[in-house]
């Protein structure tokens, strides 16, 4: 991880949707064979920073450059050198697993025969290839989300966008990817990945970005988080630093609601 | 995955595209995608006939067919008098209502996609090509419904009117393809651009409805353009009839083949050539706001405020004795307001229930004068509202999300009766009230208070019904718990559909029959009221 070439930057980037500013003023720079662990708590902002780097989402404010580009201005090759996992498992599912992947490769340029070659071997890779030429739709959700994961990595990108890329699948798949995504970075890769899983995040991550109120509230390793909050996990970090100390607190009351009803039945 | 013929077409038109800076391979992949998806679905148009879903070209060959037996349709029109005006006119104007709202029905989730976003926007693809290949997909279609739709007529027109006559109709019907397609688009993106968040997307499915209401209505006011006189149609230009498409078309016959010069006929001829290019260009410049205004079907909106008073569950409290049946009363309405996919399917068809009723009684102007008509009992026509009833009915134990189902086994309900009979007083107060409503005070206005009786008649009648085609479609499962695609598969339901719209005719013929009976219209209220009141105690025992 000698060379530190900067794969990403985000310079003051804002965006409201219908007069709600749900970015604030991001800034950001990433370097390539980073993890980093994108975290922050539910409607921070994270998906909308993911999709407004992809492309996705057009009108912010501020500048984004992907591999020295300016994404406003450049066309669409920036996108080549990308491989993407989308949040919520969107996905042809009327396709097989096979088709889809094929497909999927063609869009970035590959060879359709190199391909289909390509996604076999993955496919039995991840314990696929029985289902290899079933539809998606009859999939189960760690199916579909390992057709997903492989479908973003099909065609060799060097930047990784992950929403939720562990969501549905079980331990032993969770710890494939784990590793994967270490390898990946070992090679040079970067990778930028937004999840819930507060220790998962904590093990695969060598820099954590806490986004909250669409700015960014905490940047830095594992270690230099602990440090700075003194707090023993990431979680207790996540709390501290999004203002939220009244778990408890809330835990008991909606226990008392809850059985309050009962009296009353 | 398969070769398409209408890809290899397509081929031909490879250099067109490049022209146009389209990547041409990389559309044909999606293309590609896109069609072996579709086979793997079934279109609309076959809800009711499809007995077993088949994969494969099948059930889109056999839409085909029902296109070109609608085409059927049209050859009447080619003998119809000798007025070009006239028979073009009709022609196209049926044409449009077809070709429209197969648009709407089929392919406006095509055209409104969003989910696909996150596959093909993040690739390395230029938004140029995308839109391309969105439209061409649609095209696609397009040009086949049309080539089957307009096959018989065409031979027909080839063997009685000449070549040149269906060359001219030829070259016209696809310049109507565009205008269709960038006119239905152009009102998506107009919509769009006026509303965002939640709103939108109820509004986009009111717009579908509104768009086949519009076609229906269309027609009849393009009828009504001739004076019918002495056994032909006479056509007279006035200046508002270039807001009217379909006359467009009629007058490049007439200018062609009757060398007939007149200055409206060159307006609306040039019109009909002008009209779809411009259309289409305005379409081609507009979309790519079109894509970044789809946007806003993806954007989540803020909180909503609670509405603090409903009249649908005011009259719900009045209707619902049991707390439980209340609850499912209360949730079956908010499933009918609000689940898209089910209002897709279903509110159509109340559109065609607001306007059948208009269509029948206007039909009746023709040969009979306004106070005329107020006298009679053409107010019976009302009773055209009912045959949508056993349809809705039927539709009600399916949804887009029946999967949240789930609830109606885990939780301990006490009376399983009383959660369809929820549903089905949601139904009548949610959606049946309210076009009956319309319908009435229209009515009274043309047939003054005299009628009340009636229309208290259809209503109860129309309960009766509702109870009827629960009977003859339930199970004993529970409302909304079936999967919309299933909709399609039980064959046997259309002809409980039929018997049910006969048995609509039948209420009209009682009705009919007691208006002749002095002060029967009263004793028939009472035993219908009789009957639902027993009726209902019986089946939801």
């Amino acid at each position: 991880m000698g060379n530190k070439e900067k794969v990403l930057s985000l310079q003051n980037l804002t965006m409201s949707y219908s007069g709600k500013n749900v970015l604030t003023g991001v800034n950001l720079d990433v370097y390539s064979g980073q993890i980093i662990g994108y975290i922050g708590p539910n409607g921070a902002g994270k998906s909308t920073t993911l999709k407004i780097m992809l492309g996705l989402i057009n009108g912010y404010g501020g500048k984004v450059e992907i591999f020295g580009q300016d994404i406003a201005i450049s066309d669409q090759s920036f996108k080549q050198k990308i491989g993407y996992v989308p949040e919520n498992a969107e996905v042809y599912d009327t396709l097989t697993a096979m088709e889809y992947l094929t497909f999927i490769g063609e869009l970035y340029g590959l060879n359709r025969e190199k391909v289909e070659v390509k996604a076999e071997r993955l496919l039995e890779e991840f314990g696929l290839h029985e289902v290899m030429h079933s539809r998606i739709s009859s999939f189960s959700k760690g199916m579909r989300q390992k057709v997903l994961i492989l479908s973003s990595l099909l065609h060799n990108p060097d930047l990784l966008f992950l929403d939720e890329p562990l969501s549905g699948l079980d331990a032993n798949s969770v710890m494939i990817i784990k590793d994967l995504l270490e390898e990946l970075a070992n090679q040079g890769k970067t990778i930028f990945y937004s999840s819930h899983i507060m220790d998962v995040v904590e093990k695969i991550s060598t820099r954590i970005v806490l986004l909250v109120n669409g700015q960014i509230a905490a940047d830095g390793t594992f270690d230099e988080l602990k440090e700075k909050s003194k707090e023993g996990s990431l979680e207790g970090i996540f709390n501290q630093l999004t203002g939220f100390d009244q778990h408890k607190h809330t835990a008991k009351k909606v226990v008392s609601i809850v059985m309050e009803d009962d009296d009353n039945a | 995955m398969h070769n398409f013929t209408s890809l290899k077409i397509l081929d031909f038109f490879q250099p067109l595209f490049r022209t146009m800076k389209i990547d041409y391979p990389t559309m044909r992949k999606i293309l590609e995608v896109k069609l072996t998806m579709d086979q793997r679905r079934v279109p609309t148009i076959l809800n009711d006939m499809s007995k077993k879903k088949k994969e494969g070209k099948n059930n889109f060959l056999l839409s085909l067919l029902i296109y070109a037996f609608y085409g059927l349709m049209l050859v009447p029109f080619i003998f119809l008098g000798d007025s070009y005006m006239f028979q073009i006119s009709i022609m196209i104007g049926i044409s449009m209502f077809i070709l429209m709202t197969s648009l709407i029905s089929d392919f406006s989730s095509v055209l409104l996609n969003i989910r696909d976003k996150a596959i093909l926007n993040t690739k390395p693809i230029h938004p140029r090509t995308l839109s391309a290949a969105k439209i061409v997909h649609i095209a696609i279609y397009l040009s086949l419904i049309t080539g089957a739709f307009i096959a018989i007529p065409s031979v027909v027109m080839i063997f009685t009117k000449g070549i040149v006559y269906f060359l001219i109709f030829l070259v016209e019907i696809i310049l109507l393809g565009l205008f269709i397609m960038a006119f239905t688009v152009l009102v998506y993106m107009f919509i769009l651009r006026l509303f965002d968040g939640e709103k939108l997307k109820d509004i986009i499915n009111y717009v579908q409805i509104l768009l086949a209401i519009g076609v229906v209505v269309g027609y009849q006011i393009v009828i009504r353009l001739f004076d019918f006189v002495d056994q032909e149609f006479i056509y007279d230009f006035s200046w508002w009839h270039v807001l009217i498409p379909p006359i467009w078309f009629g007058a490049p016959f007439e200018l062609l083949l009757n060398q007939e010069y007149s200055i409206g006929i060159i307006l609306l001829s040039i019109l009909a050539v002008i009209g779809p290019i411009v259309s289409i260009y305005i379409y081609s410049l507009l979309m790519p706001s079109f894509e970044r205004n789809l946007q806003k079907l993806m954007e989540e909106s803020g909180t909503r405020k609670k509405r603090s008073w409903n009249l649908s569950e005011s009259v719900g409290r009045f209707i619902c004795i049991s707390k439980e049946e209340r609850a499912f009363y209360r949730f079956s309405s908010i499933m009918l307001r609000r689940e898209r996919d089910f209002k897709l399917k279903v509110y159509p068809s109340l559109g065609m229930a607001l306007v059948f009723p208009f269509i029948f009684l206007f039909n009746n102007l023709g040969y009979q004068s306004f106070s005329d008509i107020s006298q009679g009992k053409s107010y019976l026509t009302i009773y055209f509202c009912n045959i949508i009833i056993g349809t809705v009915v039927y539709m009600l134990q399916f949804s887009g999300k029946y999967k949240g189902a789930w609830i109606f086994q885990t939780t301990p309900i006490h009376k399983h009766s009383a959660v369809y009979r929820a549903t089905l007083k949601a139904f009548l107060v949610q959606l049946y009230l309210p076009i009956l409503s319309v319908l009435s005070i229209v009515y009274i206005w043309i047939f003054s208070f005299r009628i009340i009786p009636d229309l208290i008649i259809v209503f109860l009648s129309a309960i009766l019904l509702v109870l009827i085609a629960y009977r003859v479609f339930n199970n004993g499962k529970y409302p909304f718990t079936e999967p919309l695609e299933s909709a399609n598969q039980s064959g046997g339901n259309t002809g409980k559909m039929i018997l049910l719209m006969v048995a609509v005719a039948f209420f009209v013929l009682v009705h009919f029959i007691v208006l002749a009976i002095p002060f029967g219209i009263y004793g028939y209220l009472l035993v219908l009221s009789i009957i639902n009141i027993v009726g209902w105690k019986l089946v939801f025992k």
